[in-house]
């Protein structure tokens, strides 16, 4: 039997809770850490990019510069802007009023710049010292052909993305790293707890037999009543045993469904359970339909019954009640005893919980319950008040 | 003697008729006389002041207080035709010629 299996479910929900934000956390600054990194890259890739396309936008502003004189000097005679198939252009007086333009994206125009990217297109602006025509302003656009876009989006996606993985990859191993002295701990306590439970099993065994062989008329009543109790805690060891057992074993062994009288089983364990009780004063209360049947593992269905039934028992007052309702599709558990508010409420189905330690038990008992309720989908409910006892619902689909 | 001024300004303004005539009557009529003309004046004031509200500024505060300093022309031009005497125009007649000047040579919509 594979005990890392064991050790790998044993770590529990709030655990692995950790562990995931953990990783998200560490996702999420890489990602930032991506984000920053590839901007940078991007605005250096646009500079770079700029950088080369103003020499050849300088020429062309040049060249429409001596346009524009000659159309002022000549203006009485000829208007006809400068005009040139490889680059688009406006100009502007020094009051920022467009004069004259050709451009595509005329609404995006920022004179205060010398040269950025808007709309597909880039601006190149140049301020002239005499302002032929007017203008103070001249500005030339070409199209951004954004292939160094493509280019730069390419290299982030792939160098990012690599990074990405690698970084992921890094953060899984340092989980690990940090879960190992954690699977270890655990690990070893499964091995004790099996060890111990399996050596535990063949004398308890031992005593409950020998104790049913003991013929009570033949002893005097005062050895009776020493010998009920030796039985009693023969049954609670033999109770935890079976607990044990399955939290250690439960996911190794598929569930045997079978057709389960329901009414029958909780008849048998209530009257499993009453010499316990009665060592309680405690009375149990019935109201059990019969003829209840469900479809489960009949050992589970076991486990299930009697921990709501143990722990009625065992957070119960002296001289208490429990109250057991079966009706097909929903099975009640109703003790006068501690109870709990609504924080104790909702950690009830935690493991290693106790509510009060001066009662005896490993706090799993419960735990058992919400594992089985899960695994057949059954809905749990539990309504409590503080010293005025607790009772728990389980419900099913019929 | 208000009622006489009133009547003088009215008779005065009849006298000078529309924008169109100040500019007219007052700038092209002198200046046809002038070297260089006053189109090519204008693209000079364009070339150094460049916006419309810069050039009329430019322009009233010339025609004002005609100095050197405050031409466009160079050295040669002003020792050969001089400078412009100060205009005897009122403010708002002035400004009235300016528009005018400014409409018949400005650039706007005239590219083509
Ligand atoms: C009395 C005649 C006269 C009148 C009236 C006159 N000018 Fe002139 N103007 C001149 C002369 C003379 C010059 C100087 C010659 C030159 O600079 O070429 C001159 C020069 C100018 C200049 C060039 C200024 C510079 O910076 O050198 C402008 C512009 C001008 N005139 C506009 C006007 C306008 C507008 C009006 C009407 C409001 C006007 N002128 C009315 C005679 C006149």
């Amino acid at each position: 039997m594979s005990v890392s299996n064991a050790t790998a479910t044993s770590i529990s929900h709030s655990e692995k809770r950790t562990l995931w934000r953990f990783l998200g956390l560490y996702a999420f600054l890489t990602l930032l850490i991506l984000i920053l990194g590839s901007t940078i890259y991007y605005n250096l890739q646009k500079d770079l990019m700029l950088q080369t396309k103003r020499l050849q936008l300088e020429e062309y502003s040049k060249e429409l510069i001596d346009g524009l004189k000659l159309l002022h000097i000549y203006f009485d005679r000829y208007r006809t802007y400068p005009r040139n198939p490889l680059y688009r252009s406006a100009i502007y007086d020094a009051d920022k009023v467009r004069i004259f333009s050709t451009l595509k994206h005329p609404e995006g125009v920022q004179l205060d710049k010398v040269i950025y990217i808007t709309d597909h297109v880039i601006h190149y602006i140049h301020v002239l010292d005499s302002y032929y025509l007017g203008a103070k302003y001249v500005v030339v656009e070409i199209d951004d052909d954004r292939t160094w876009m493509m280019q730069t989006w390419r290299n982030i996606l792939l160098y990012g993305g690599a990074t990405l993985v690698l970084f992921l990859l890094s953060g899984v191993m340092l989980v690990r790293l940090f879960l190992a002295p954690m699977r270890h701990a655990i690990h070893l306590l499964d091995r004790f707890i099996k060890d111990t439970t399996h050596e535990l099993n063949t004398p308890v065994n031992a005593i409950l037999s020998n104790i049913e062989m003991i013929d009570h008329s033949r002893i005097d009543p005062k050895e009776a009543k020493k010998i009920r109790r030796i039985e009693i805690a023969a049954r609670t060891v033999s109770h935890i045993y079976q607990d044990l057992t399955y939290l250690i074993l439960h996911h190794q062994i598929a569930s045997q469904d079978v057709k389960v009288d329901l009414s029958a089983l909780l008849k048998e364990r209530i009257e499993y359970f009453r010499i316990l009780a009665d060592s309680k004063k405690i009375g149990i209360e019935t109201d059990t339909q019969p003829g209840v049947t469900l479809v489960v593992d009949p050992g589970k269905m076991a486990r299930l019954v009697d921990n709501l039934l143990s722990n009625a028992i065992k957070y119960n007052r002296r001289g208490g009640e429990v109250f057991v309702r079966l009706r097909p599709g929903e099975l009640l558990v109703q003790d006068t005893g501690i109870g709990m508010d609504e924080k104790q409420i909702g950690e009830v189905f935690k493991r290693y919980k106790r509510f009060d330690t001066s009662v005896g038990g490993f706090g799993i008992g419960l735990n058992i319950v919400a594992m089985i309720a899960q695994e057949y989908g059954f809905k749990i409910d539990i309504h409590s008040k503080i010293a005025k006892g607790s009772e728990v619902i389980v419900r099913w689909d019929v | 003697m208000g009622r006489l001024s009133v009547t003088i300004l009215l008779i005065l303004s009849a006298l000078q008729g529309s924008n169109v005539n100040v500019y007219e009557r007052n700038c092209v009529a002198c200046h046809r006389h002038v070297s260089p003309s006053l189109e090519k004046l204008f693209f000079d004031y364009l070339l150094k002041y460049s916006s419309e509200r810069r050039v009329k500024r430019a322009l009233a505060d010339y025609l004002k207080h005609p100095t050197k300093k405050r031409s466009v022309a160079s050295e040669e031009v002003i020792q050969k035709y001089g400078l412009m005497p100060k205009t005897w125009l009122r403010d708002t007649d002035l400004h009235k010629a300016i528009d005018t000047y400014w409409e018949t040579y400005k650039v706007f919509g005239k590219i083509k």
